[in-house]
């Protein structure tokens, strides 16, 4: 018998009474505020930023700003244009190199501070989101669900993307005696601007 | 040759004589089971999302051959390759099978007890293939030849200067490095081009979903994200009884695993495996290693209900004061102390003892497991089965005797003056005797369990002050 078969035949055997352990329906609880003030708050508590507009701004003028000294700043969203376009970067190898990635994320989580991105945001090369230093991410407050709940039941895209990652803020560590550093091993920054 | 039972109490001896390591591990331990208490008490919900979390697991549990089988239909169909291995063997040579058709070299990986659990890296090795751990924590107590103290925070029992000691001999940074950033981001420096140039990646997992074919990833540094996504091949490896019926089921998973685990809301990065990226070849490798017999024991099946955050183990009074690696296997904590057992009963005999059966342990337990129950059944098997030196049973004969009779028990160690000074003292510290020979429990235990769970019981609010060890 082959192992499948032999784990699959002695959890047969060995497994509780499946009549006295009912599924539990499924559960939406707790706070249903999806506004862009909760997301905001949950989002720098974990360490990201608000990308905020100042007078006369534009995307490209604000991450100029932002980010002075970034020399690659690769757009994966149609309406910015970057220095060099995603559909241009062939591999990880050569998305290594980006400063600042521009992406459009389908949907935010207001409970959480949570940003979705998969391969259909990322045309494909879904290293592209970890390799670059920084990631500037295009969200629009319609796009908020209130929580971890709402979020799998409502967004269609757990159910059709084959990778997809709610990134909450910078990469971070906290496993050298205890210090919380932000900006570990993906990106440095994460910041969120509104469109 | 009979296996020699794991000396705990004597291991974590010369962890106690270390007051510097001692005290920052047994604070930082505190200090997450703090933060988690902070974000509980900002859920009305918790203890909902306790009961659910709970009832979906043994609901799973009970069906978990049928689920099983979704799972594999529906990852198929998005084309992951599914794997069968009953123990660490099988899921070595597997692992090794796959590198080898596609001529790897060179491993990646993001943290896994599960591999841990195999010994993957000592299999993986010797047939020339080179394995980079890529998490931080894991990465350093790769260096160091040690196996991880945490199943959460690695290195949780090292230093700064520890760090420094380690990077120094193999990435040749400066010895008397002091600052967490720079040693943090050595690790980057050191750690990029090994993934950039990486034949395969590696990832354990915390989640697999039934409904969808998907297996779930919790992680905070990106490097489990990197693992995955820069080589083209993906190996994943997870227990079977990390399964969950539906993608809808993963809301209330998600909203208690990091606030248990670290107290922050959510990991970092989340994330959702459902088939290759385009290009690629994805493999799952699904592991027993015992979990099937496991679920059959009726007084501790409900242990695999587990979904791996370390609350239990930073509440745990013993576990703060002796370190991880006393324990001397790959799960320690209130945790380790209940499943190690199962792996090898006579080597992890001493390993229920570990424990003051304060009951903290259960109270934070997102997913319920009467863990401190669990540890009491185990003395008993384990001093039927003969396999505790004599003193041990002798003491356990007593406490037996208090135990054994829920009411008796109560009353000796809560009814009066005479038994509230002496009765606690013994049964915390004598039959652990090694512990009290040094000092008291650092948080001291105020309240009984069970004079805590009768009055947080009536209120209807669980563990508001449970816990406090
Ligand atoms: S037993 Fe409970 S508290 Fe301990 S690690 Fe598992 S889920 Fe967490």
């Amino acid at each position: 018998m082959s192992s499948r078969d032999t784990i699959l035949a002695t959890l047969r055997a060995n497994r509780p009474d499946p009549a006295a352990h009912e599924l539990p329906p499924v559960a939406v609880l707790g706070d249903m505020d999806a506004g862009k003030a909760r997301f905001e708050d949950a989002l720098q508590l974990l360490g990201g930023q608000i990308l905020l507009p100042q007078e006369g701004d534009t995307l490209a003028s604000a991450i100029a700003r932002r980010f002075p000294d970034a020399k690659i700043i690769c757009s994966a969203v149609p309406d910015f244009e970057g220095t060099i376009r995603l559909e241009d970067v062939a591999s990880p190898q050569q998305a290594a190199a980006t400063d600042v990635l521009v992406v459009r994320s389908p949907f935010g989580i207001s409970e959480m501070g949570s940003i979705f991105l998969s391969e259909a945001q990322l045309n494909s090369l879904n290293s592209a989101a970890h390799l670059t230093q920084h990631i500037v991410v295009i969200l629009s407050e319609k796009n908020l669900t209130a929580n971890m709940h709402t979020a799998y039941v409502e967004r269609p895209e757990f159910h059709t993307a084959h990778y997809g990652v709610l990134m909450t803020g910078p990469s971070a560590t906290a496993d050298i005696q205890g210090v919380l550093i932000r900006g570990a091993q993906g990106v440095r920054s994460l910041s969120v601007w509104w469109e | 040759m009979k296996v020699k039972p794991v000396n705990h109490a004597k291991a974590a001896e010369a962890f106690l004589e270390d007051a510097p390591h001692l005290t920052f591990h047994d604070e930082r331990l505190w200090d997450m089971r703090q933060k988690r208490d902070q974000q509980m008490h900002l859920l009305p919900e918790w203890q909902e999302l306790r009961s659910r979390a709970s009832a979906i697991k043994e609901h799973t549990l009970a069906n978990l051959p049928e689920y099983l089988e979704q799972f594999e239909a529906n990852a198929k169909k998005n084309g992951i390759h599914v794997h069968w291995a009953a123990d660490g063997a099988e899921h070595n040579r597997i692992v090794g099978e796959i590198l080898e058709k596609h001529g790897a070299k060179s491993l990646i990986k993001s943290k896994s007890m599960v591999t841990e659990e195999c010994d993957m890296r000592a299999y993986l090795e010797p047939r020339g293939v080179v394995v980079t751990e890529t998490d931080l924590g894991e990465r350093i107590q790769q260096l160091d030849g040690q196996m991880p103290s945490h199943i959460v925070v690695p290195a949780v029992h090292k230093l700064v200067p520890d760090v420094a000691r380690i990077f120094a001999k193999n990435y040749n940074t400066d010895p008397n490095d002091d600052s967490p950033q720079s040693l943090a981001e050595s690790q980057r420096m050191a750690a990029r081009p090994v993934i950039l140039t990486a034949d395969a990646g590696m990832t354990g997992g915390n989640f697999l979903v039934a409904e969808t074919g998907t297996f779930v990833v919790c992680t905070n540094e990106g490097n489990a994200d990197l693992s995955a996504t820069v080589p083209n091949l993906h190996i994943a490896t997870l227990g079977i009884e990390r399964i969950v019926p539906r993608m809808a089921d993963m809301g209330v998973f998600v909203r208690l695993l990091s606030r248990s685990a670290l107290g922050s809301p959510i990991t970092q990065y989340t994330t959702h495996f459902r088939g290759p990226q385009k290009g690629g070849e994805m493999h799952i490798v699904l592991v027993d290693n015992g979990r099937s017999a496991r679920l059959g024991m009726e007084e501790f099946w409900t242990s695999l209900k587990c979904i791996r955050c370390g609350a239990c183990m930073n509440t745990c009074p013993v576990y703060r004061r002796s370190g991880g690696l006393s324990y001397g296997a790959v799960y320690s904590g209130p945790i380790g102390a209940i499943i190690d057992p199962t792996f090898n009963e006579r080597k992890y005999s001493t390993l229920p003892f570990a424990s003051t059966m304060n009951g903290s342990c259960t109270n934070v337990c997102p997913v319920k497991i009467n863990i401190h129950e669990q540890l009491y059944k185990w003395r008993r098997v384990l001093a039927e089965h003969h396999e505790l030196p004599f003193v041990k049973r002798e003491i356990m004969h007593m406490a037996g005797k208090l135990m054994g009779q829920p009411t008796l028990y109560r009353t000796a160690i809560n009814g009066t003056e005479v038994a509230l000074s002496s009765l606690p003292r013994f049964v915390l510290y004598n039959w652990l005797n090694p512990w009290g020979k040094h000092r008291e429990l650092p948080h001291p235990v105020k309240q009984t369990f069970h004079s805590w769970y009768k009055k947080n019981r009536l209120k209807g609010k669980e563990e508001s002050k449970g816990g406090k060890a």
